[in-house]
């Protein structure tokens, strides 16, 4: 079997695989650049050489390689100020621009975000429950409260829709996107309730909503990442049973594909990692749903390279804005869901112009 | 040998029996046609078979391995489907959803490797879709979608396909060419195809046997020519068909009458008989009989169009044996039938030696004062071969009072005024 004459249009097909190397590569030097910038912006000027030092000095047993110029003032931006917080906006980046492809091709609508299964509202309820009656402050404390209660509460309302949305053959996309939808409303109204009674609380309440990577710390990251390195991990092994699903259910299955199971472990990854994410940093606009389209611009619709380009253009995007937010009305700040929407928001109208016109041509 | 056995299934929507105690195996190397109305179960039948709807009752093996234990990967080597009509969304290349057919053979953490490229290429040749390969599936024509969707089935390397109307939403060409290309594969790689129709003259064409569904149930099976007769057609369908050989194909071709002969009543009051043949009275018969008159014909060869005509619409008719001349005995018969009627009417037909007695019928009637009329839209000596005899005894017809007509309409007028 070794003897196969490639023809041109075999030697295209493989030297994709090569392109996607090089994709990978493009997009990581990207975000490594993407770092060093954020790691130097802010109210305290840093060199990205500085920046680097005190980066590498702190790794275990490589840091001695390194002498240090740095004061210990700088030392204490970049670890305990900027990297937790850029890092919490890479994991938050990945994890909503992966949920956003795998919801997109699973529901193979355009229109679907990871928050379409009741996560923004499951998690903005708990949020809203920790700020305003300091429910679970006495478990957890003052920290980890909020994330915690958010954690729980977008899963349980993501357990919720799965379950009003299943049937005895398993659960119809179509119904879990309606489900979705309804449980989404309703929970927006009791969270516009509790807004109503909260008094002071409201503006932290609004706060949360909207989005922002402030409060990350080290321990943030620590909680989140487990779960999206993971959750994504899980994801990337079922990158072609993702392509094939996008053929329609039915004919998924007659190509192999368990799409029963298929549904449960992608709903079940995306749901925690969303869920990861947005217990740190608020609920996040259009992340997750721009950046799997541009990708899908960008690398084609195969889910084994938008899978990663996706994880790593949501990464260095959410930084960039996230460094947007933190810098630009200095020295307040700006929730990052924010500008993810500001900008999001026109850049999806050019996307959709775009879109319609190679429809009609 | 592969041999696909379906044992006794019964298949269910909700509590709506859609299949009931369905059996039958199909061979290797087998083309075989699922046939039936709207709602007789063919898809279902299909779904049964792919694993997609669990029958409740039965189940289905391939060469006595029951498909409901295999793993679904399994069953993707084993057995490959070709929908109505395939949606493809976002833009994957030709290639990619062709390639998308060896999923069942590549592991998870493998990348597609150079034999199944080689395998999607051999297949992408087969179905004549290489020189897609690179073209986005959104871009492409129904025909040239439906081809690719055919070849990522044959990349499963099934030994079972199953086609669902595979060709409904194409043109006639398309039809065919894909037909064709099912056919030979059936053929070259023995595989057990099963595929359902609608159209009964395609069905026929490519057929090497098929299952008439009714109700969920089978109601026919067997060799395509004695399942697809104008008897099963009627009973299942409703419809009156007429079923015939043709000349070139020699296959059956199925050609639908506009009306059930449930509405013809054959009126008793006034009776027409027709002396016709080679299709020439056929569709004044129908005529008639929609214009309420009763209609009889003969003599007939059973080869005779117009024989058919006559048994398909319920005409009473005297009938010979194929390429036998008129015996005294059926002359005699076809006389007493023109007795029996109040007009008699001789169409265009062409007169040999074979039928030159029905003439004579003709002209016992017109002496015995039936109304005769004879319709000549091409002049008689452009279809004797009687060398005279028939045109002369049509111009004695004539000079004894026989109507000549120009069209059947106006045959249709003239008997109108029998009506008053």
């Amino acid at each position: 079997m070794t003897s196969i004459n490639l023809s041109e249009a075999e030697a295209t097909y493989f030297k994709r695989f090569a392109r996607w190397k090089i994709i990978i590569i493009l997009l990581t030097l990207t975000l490594i650049l993407t770092v060093t910038f954020a790691v130097t912006i802010g109210p305290m000027q840093i060199s990205p050489l500085d920046a680097y030092k005190i980066i590498i000095k702190n790794i275990p047993f490589i840091g001695d390689l390194v002498r240090g110029g740095s004061s210990s003032i700088e030392e204490v931006v970049v670890l305990q100020v900027r990297l937790p917080r850029i890092l919490a906006a890479a994991i938050v980046g990945i994890a909503l621009a992966v949920a956003g492809v795998v919801l997109q091709g699973l529901f193979r609508n355009p229109m679907a975000d990871p928050y379409v299964i009741g996560i923004s509202a499951g998690a903005s309820l708990g949020a809203s429950f920790a700020i305003a009656f300091g429910i679970g402050l006495s478990f957890f404390g003052v920290l980890y409260s909020i994330p915690l209660m958010a954690f729980a509460s977008a899963l349980g309302t993501v357990l919720l829709v799965y379950s009003i949305a299943r049937t005895g053959q398993g659960v119809p996309m179509l119904t879990l996107l309606l489900v979705g939808i309804a449980v989404n409303s309703f929970l927006l109204a009791i969270i516009s309730i509790i807004r109503l009674v909260s008094g002071e609380a409201i503006h932290a309440i609004m706060a949360w909503i909207f989005g922002s990577l402030v409060a990350c710390n080290w321990n943030y990251v620590k909680i989140a990442l487990p779960f999206v390195i993971i959750g994504v991990a899980l994801i990337y092994v079922f990158a072609r049973d993702l392509n094939i699903i996008l053929l329609g259910e039915e004919q998924a299955r007659h190509l192999g594909v368990d799409t029963e199971r298929l549904k449960r472990i992608m709903l079940a990854s995306a749901t925690l990692i969303t869920a990861a994410a947005v217990s740190i940093s608020g609920i996040i606009g259009f992340i997750g749903l721009i950046i799997p389209h541009i990708a899908r611009i960008l690398v084609g619709p195969d889910h084994r390279i938008l899978i990663p380009s996706s994880a790593l253009a949501g990464a260095i995007v959410l930084i960039l804005c996230d460094t947007i937010a933190r810098t630009i009305v200095r020295p307040a700040e700006l929730p990052v869901g924010i500008i993810t929407s500001l900008i999001g928001g026109p850049f999806f109208v050019y996307l959709i112009r775009k879109r319609k016109r190679s429809v009609i041509g | 040998m592969v041999t696909l056995r379906i044992s006794g299934i019964d298949c269910y929507y909700g509590s709506i029996k859609a299949l009931d105690n369905v059996t039958f195996s199909s061979r290797e190397g087998e083309f075989a046609g699922i046939l039936g109305p709207n709602g007789s179960g063919k898809t279902t039948l299909l779904k049964a078979i792919s694993r997609t709807l669990t029958p409740r009752v039965g189940t289905v093996f391939l060469d006595d391995i029951n498909i409901y234990d295999m793993k679904i990967r399994e069953v993707a080597k084993n057995v490959a489907v070709v929908p109505q009509e395939a949606v493809a969304t976002f833009d994957f290349t030709a290639l990619d959803v062709v390639l998308m057919g060896r999923n069942p053979y590549i592991d998870r953490f493998r990348m597609e490797s150079r034999e199944d490229l080689a395998v999607a290429k051999r297949v992408m040749e087969l179905t004549n879709t290489w020189d897609l390969a690179d073209r986005p599936v959104n871009e492409l024509s129904g025909g040239e979608k439906q081809l690719v969707i055919i070849a990522r089935a044959l990349t499963q390397e099934p030994k079972v396909l199953l086609l669902d109307e595979p060709t409904t939403h194409l043109d006639i060409s398309h039809q065919i060419s894909i037909m064709d290309i099912l056919r030979g594969v059936c053929k070259e790689k023995k595989l057990v195809v099963l595929a359902v129709f609608h159209d009964f003259n395609l069905a026929t064409r490519y057929c090497d046997s098929a299952m008439l569904l009714n109700n969920g149930s089978i109601f026919s099976i067997g060799p395509i020519d004695t399942v697809l007769t104008g008897e099963n057609i009627k009973k299942v369908f409703r419809v009156d068909m007429i079923v015939k050989r043709h000349p070139i194909t020699e296959s059956l071709y199925v050609v639908p009458l506009s009306i059930s002969r449930s509405k013809i009543t054959q009126s008793k009051d006034i009776i027409v008989h027709m002396i016709c043949g080679h299709g020439t009275g056929a569709p004044l018969m129908k005529l008639l009989l929609e214009h309420g008159y009763g209609v009889t014909t003969g003599v007939h060869s059973t080869l005779d169009t117009d024989y058919d005509a006559a048994c398909t619409l319920g005409i009473p008719v005297v009938s010979e044996a194929p390429f036998s001349p008129i015996t005294e005995e059926n002359h005699k018969a076809n006389l007493a039938m023109i007795d029996e009627a109040s007009a008699i009417v001789v169409s265009n037909v062409p007169f040999g030696f074979g039928n030159l007695k029905n003439l004579e019928a003709a002209k016992v009637a017109l002496e015995r004062g039936k109304m005769t009329v004879i319709v000549e839209e091409t002049p008689i000596q452009q279809r004797d071969f009687t060398d005279g005899k028939a045109q002369s005894l049509l111009e004695e017809l004539k000079s004894k009072g026989a109507i000549t007509v120009k069209s059947r309409k106006e045959a249709l007028s003239i008997l109108k005024a029998l009506r008053k």
